[in-house]
């Protein structure tokens, strides 16, 4: 048996090796490239050797706080919310029973294959301030004066977390959607047998058998939250002030908006994955991923 | 009781499609009304359609980008399905101690910001004599650890028993993986299949700037180059929104399909 | 096994082809753009960022000077304003030079940022042109050091964009709405927005144009020429805060909060006045229904030392890069057309509503006509007018570090914090930011 697994083991490598090395071309040569980028300082093409200068300028970066201030305030926040909206959704959605389904599932996903251009001139129209939102919550007299949402902090802040929730949550349902098509029905008729309400076999069928699933979309949002870049920069351009200013937007500022300091940049890209690496095994611990 | 729980059911699920849904009625709309119109927030049909149609096929060659993104897109996808499922189910089939050191290393590389990487992607490509084609949008994201660990994490969920049975009619590990894994994961490669032609179809910052000339564009960045200029034309963009919209629903209608319930038991 | 050999040559079929239709394109690339040799068609390379505007400028020039070089050629590259700027810093900081084009557009607060950082790379235009026959204020925004560095472009000259019929409803003639200062002009607001209902204009706390064009009519910008925040003991400065606070406390202004909707608000016939550069006038125009109401009348002035009427919004430049292997050709067809011909600007205005800051051309019929739209004003020969009185001033390297560094700030200015201590801090995050 023991043998057996060791040359099961050997055999891996022919399905594994020719993705990986692609891996390490295409993404760790740029990466090491930009690590030894990430100790040089300076302007365009001048740059010097800083040490780890730009590791300590990071802790005293006003605008660096603010953008990761921002960024995990978005994370804690709207991932939960997505996720579970996600899985709910997909679950009710894979009932076979449920009519008009194919229509709710395309509905629903359509909103990630939006362009970003018009995903964002309709945010700003909804939520401008004589827009669509606020004419209708003055009319339910829920507001006495219209709201200028993008202008105040805290709900320009919300309406980027409608939007990346409006956006995305259709995305994770399809991974639950096609995970949820590997649990074999039977399971769900004995438990319906044995009485079982559909809330608790949402809990103790479909949660724990798309535990990975549930892990994946955990750890890649955690990741796309932590490099949110778009829906930002083309709903509030990170205003008012910088109160929605990202990790990304603050990179791309740096490279390519403001006098050009591709070190820095490099420095503060890196500080991303430290965060997602340390947040993924956390969630990986979390999830009771033994290996 | 039933009932009642059905009715709530749809309604929760009417009130999500239409909040989804409102966008692209909006787009629609506004690919048949005049800038100025969509920019007063008129919400109706209006009669600018055709006008709107031929000014943008005057502004640009829709074609050729067009064609671009579809060549970089079906390309990229098939190639990302086949390598990233055979290493997500090579990591997870066949673990090992240092297949799981390697993937953890991989996964490091989704979590670094494109940006920070794509100056140096760019000069290796054209050290490699690749800028300006198709292959250099497509190679960099031929793999990628995301799509790598979707795979993975769908295979703890594989009947590794079929794998024996496999085994014991004499099947090759290749072929295990070509008649037996690959048709049992339909739902997985659907939904990797999606979401990889949209990552391609969609993708910007990298066709940007690895695409150099004009006859190279792909779609996004034709769109992208309408919505900037001192006077944008919203009528004009809403019709280049649309058709670049279309093919990415037209994918994800046709694989849909298999997000029907019991897929797996048919193969069984 | 077998399978994983077919597997293995399939996949290595793919790239192959991949690479071979690769190569062959960029041989066919090649021969297309960047190869000039022999006595073919001399083709030069330009990105531009509006092909309805400065991408059909250089159109317009193209014809001008095949005239009298029938073998010459130009291809023009639109992209968007961003991606412009972010594909040239990535070839520039990559060291790649095959994809880089011979001519590029330079929005005019980036110039002295992208010669600094990139320095030998931008060809020195100093001697090439008579650049006495532009817009001091113009050629001030291209000049570093004792050199000049590029052909000076469209402007941004700005002015008041009013609709007539509120204001005369509101009891004013054109006459009042000359020569004014900013209080003034808030006063007028009041009026407005009482008489008509209408507000007076569009504020929107996110966006540094109003700012900008506060500063440089008194002749003062975010940065030094020394390239040092210029937050604290400058009048001006405070000045200009204090009169953006007034408009913003005084209720006039309608917020906006994006491009769309600041159009919008004049589209629809929200607002009674725009403050805005020359270029804006085609969208002021797209409102068929309100032609023959607008009119144009200078900015309001700070009240201030050195406060004019005039100043200006945006604006842009032609830039040669070093690297071209059409250096030569190019600087030749930038500074025989954009550079030093009257007919040039005479077209660019008539064709596509385009000002330059060529003097020799304002005095051209072209710059006389009267717009009907505009009530039968000769708007041009005001805003030319204008342009000469505009303040000069240096852009520096920083000033997109600077406005943003301001727009941290300033919601707390807005919510009447002490301005003193808010220049303060923002001076002190502008010098964290630049170290």
């Amino acid at each position: 048996m023991e043998r057996k697994w060791n040359k099961s083991s050997l055999m891996g490598w022919q399905f594994v090796a020719l993705p990986s090395a692609l891996i390490l071309l295409f993404s760790f040569y740029p990466m090491f490239q930009s690590l030894l980028l990430s100790f040089q300082s300076g302007k365009g093409t001048v740059y010097h050797y800083v040490g780890i200068d730009n590791y300590i300028r990071l802790f005293s970066d006003p605008m660096f706080k603010q953008a990761v201030f921002n960024t995990l305030l978005y994370l804690i926040v709207q991932v939960p919310i997505m996720l579970l909206l996600g899985l709910v959704i997909a679950h009710l959605l894979n009932n076979p029973k449920l009519r008009f389904k194919g229509f709710y599932r395309t509905a629903i996903f359509l909103p990630c294959v939006t362009s970003l251009v018009s995903y964002a001139v309709l945010f700003k129209s909804i939520f401008a301030v004589d827009g669509i939102l606020n004419k209708m919550l003055l009319s339910m007299h829920v507001i006495q004066e219209p709201i200028a949402w993008l202008m105040d902090p805290i709900w320009a802040r919300v309406v980027i977390i409608a939007a990346i929730t409006w956006r995305w949550t259709g995305y994770n349902m399809i991974f639950y959607l096609s995970a949820m098509q590997n649990i074999d029905p039977s399971i769900y008729e004995a438990a319906s047998i044995d009485g079982a309400s559909k809330t608790r076999q949402f809990f103790s069928i479909t949660v724990p058998m798309l535990k990975p699933i549930i892990l994946f979309t955990a750890i890649i949002s955690t990741n796309g939250t932590l490099q949110l870049f778009d829906e930002v920069v083309n709903i509030t351009k990170g205003g008012p002030g910088n109160a929605t200013m990202t990790i990304s937007q603050y990179i791309y500022n740096l490279s390519f908006v403001y006098t050009p300091n591709f070190g820095y940049a490099a420095t503060v890209s890196y500080a991303i994955v430290v965060m997602v690496a340390v947040l993924a095994l956390f969630q990986l611990k979390l999830g009771g991923e033994k290996r | 009781m039933k009932k009642l729980t059905t009715m709530v059911v749809h309604l929760f699920l009417i009130v999500a499609s239409v909040i989804s849904l409102f966008p692209f009625v909006w787009m629609l709309m506004g690919m048949t009304n005049s800038s100025s119109e969509i920019l007063k927030g008129k919400f109706s049909f209006g009669s600018m359609l055709m006008e709107n149609i031929h000014k943008l096929l005057d502004m640009t060659s829709l074609g050729a980008a067009f064609w671009n993104s579809a060549i970089i897109a079906i390309i990229g996808t098939v190639g990302t399905l086949l390598l990233s499922s055979m290493a997500g189910y090579g990591f997870e089939i066949y673990h090992s101690k240092s297949k799981s050191r390697l993937f953890g290393l991989l996964m490091l590389s989704m979590m670094m910001p494109f940006a920070a990487v794509m100056i140096p992607l760019f000069r290796m490509f054209s050290g490699m004599g690749l800028l300006n084609t198709p292959t250099a949008v497509i190679l960099p994201t031929i793999t990628t650890a995301f799509m790598i660990f979707f795979f993975l994490q769908n295979t703890k969920s594989f009947p590794r028993e079929l794998l024996q049975a496999g085994r014991v009619d004499g099947l090759s590990e290749w072929r295990l993986f070509t008649r037996i894994y690959m048709p049992t994961m339909k739902p997985t490669y659907a939904a990797a299949a999606i979401i990889t032609f949209m990552n391609y179809w969609n993708s910007f910052l990298w066709p940007l700037i690895a695409l150099q000339t004009q006859d190279k564009k792909t779609l996004p960045l034709v769109v992208s180059s309408l919505a900037s200029s001192y006077n944008p034309d919203y009528g004009i963009i809403m019709v280049a929104i649309v058709i670049t919209t279309l093919p990415s629903v037209l994918i994800f209608f046709l694989l849909q399909k298999q997000f029907v319930q019991g897929m797996l038991g048919s193969v069984k | 096994m077998k399978k994983f050999l077919s597997v293995l040559l399939l996949v290595t079929m793919t790239a192959s082809l991949l690479a071979a239709c690769g190569s062959s394109n960029s041989d066919s690339n090649t021969a297309g753009s960047t190869d000039q040799g022999g006595s073919s068609k001399k083709k030069v390379v330009a990105w531009a960022w509006d092909p309805s505007f400065n991408g059909a400028a250089l159109k317009i020039a193209e014809e001008l000077y095949q005239k009298e070089h029938p073998d010459f050629e130009l291809e023009v590259v639109d992209m968007a304003k961003a991606d412009l700027e972010q594909k040239l810093n990535a070839n520039l900081a990559a060291g790649v030079k095959d994809g880089l084009p011979d001519i590029i557009l330079v929005n005019d607060p980036n110039i002295q940022k992208y010669v600094t950082a990139y320095p030998n790379t931008f060809a020195d235009f100093t001697d090439k042109i008579d650049f006495t026959q532009f817009s001091p204020y113009k050629v001030d925004a291209l000049r570093i050091g004792d050199k000049i560095y590029g052909v000076p472009f469209d402007i941004g000259v700005t002015g008041m964009f009013y609709r007539s019929d509120y204001l005369e409803q509101a009891g004013y003639t054109a006459k009042d709405l000359e020569n004014i200062t900013w209080d003034q002009y808030i006063e007028i607001g009041k009026v407005v927005k009482e008489k008509t209902g209408k507000y007076m204009t569009t504020i929107n706390p996110n966006d540094e144009a109003l700012t900008s064009i506060l500063l440089q009519s008194a002749g003062s910008w975010y940065i030094t020429p020394e390239n040092k925040g210029n937050f604290v003991n400058n009048p001006v400065m405070a000045e200009t805060l204090r009169v953006y606070k007034a408009i913003s406390d005084s209720g006039i202004a309608k917020p906006v909060t994006g491009w769309s909707e600041f159009v919008g608000s004049f589209n629809a016939g929200d607002v009674a006045t725009v403050v805005s550069g020359v270029w804006q006038v085609p969208s002021i125009m797209d409102a068929k229904d309100q032609s023959g109401k607008w009119r144009v009348a200078p900015i309001p002035r700070l009240n201030i030392k050195g406060g004019v009427n005039a100043s200006n919004e945006g604006g842009s430049s032609w830039f040669v890069l070093n690297g071209s292997k059409n250096k030569d050709l190019a600087i030749d067809f930038l500074a025989k057309t954009i550079g030093g011909s009257s007919e040039f600007y005479e077209r660019f205005l008539k064709e596509k509503g385009g000002v330059g800051s060529y003097i020799p051309a304002f005095s051209s019929d072209a710059y006389g006509q009267q717009s009907e739209f505009f009530g039968g004003q000769a708007i041009y020969r005001d805003f030319t007018k204008w342009s000469t009185e505009v303040p000069g001033i240096s852009l520096g390297m920083y000033t997109q570090e600077a406005k943003d560094a301001l727009k941290n700030e300033l919601p707390n200015i807005l919510q009447g914090a002490d301005l003193t201590q808010s220049l303060a801090n923002i001076q002190k995050l502008f010098e964290q930011q630049v170290q």
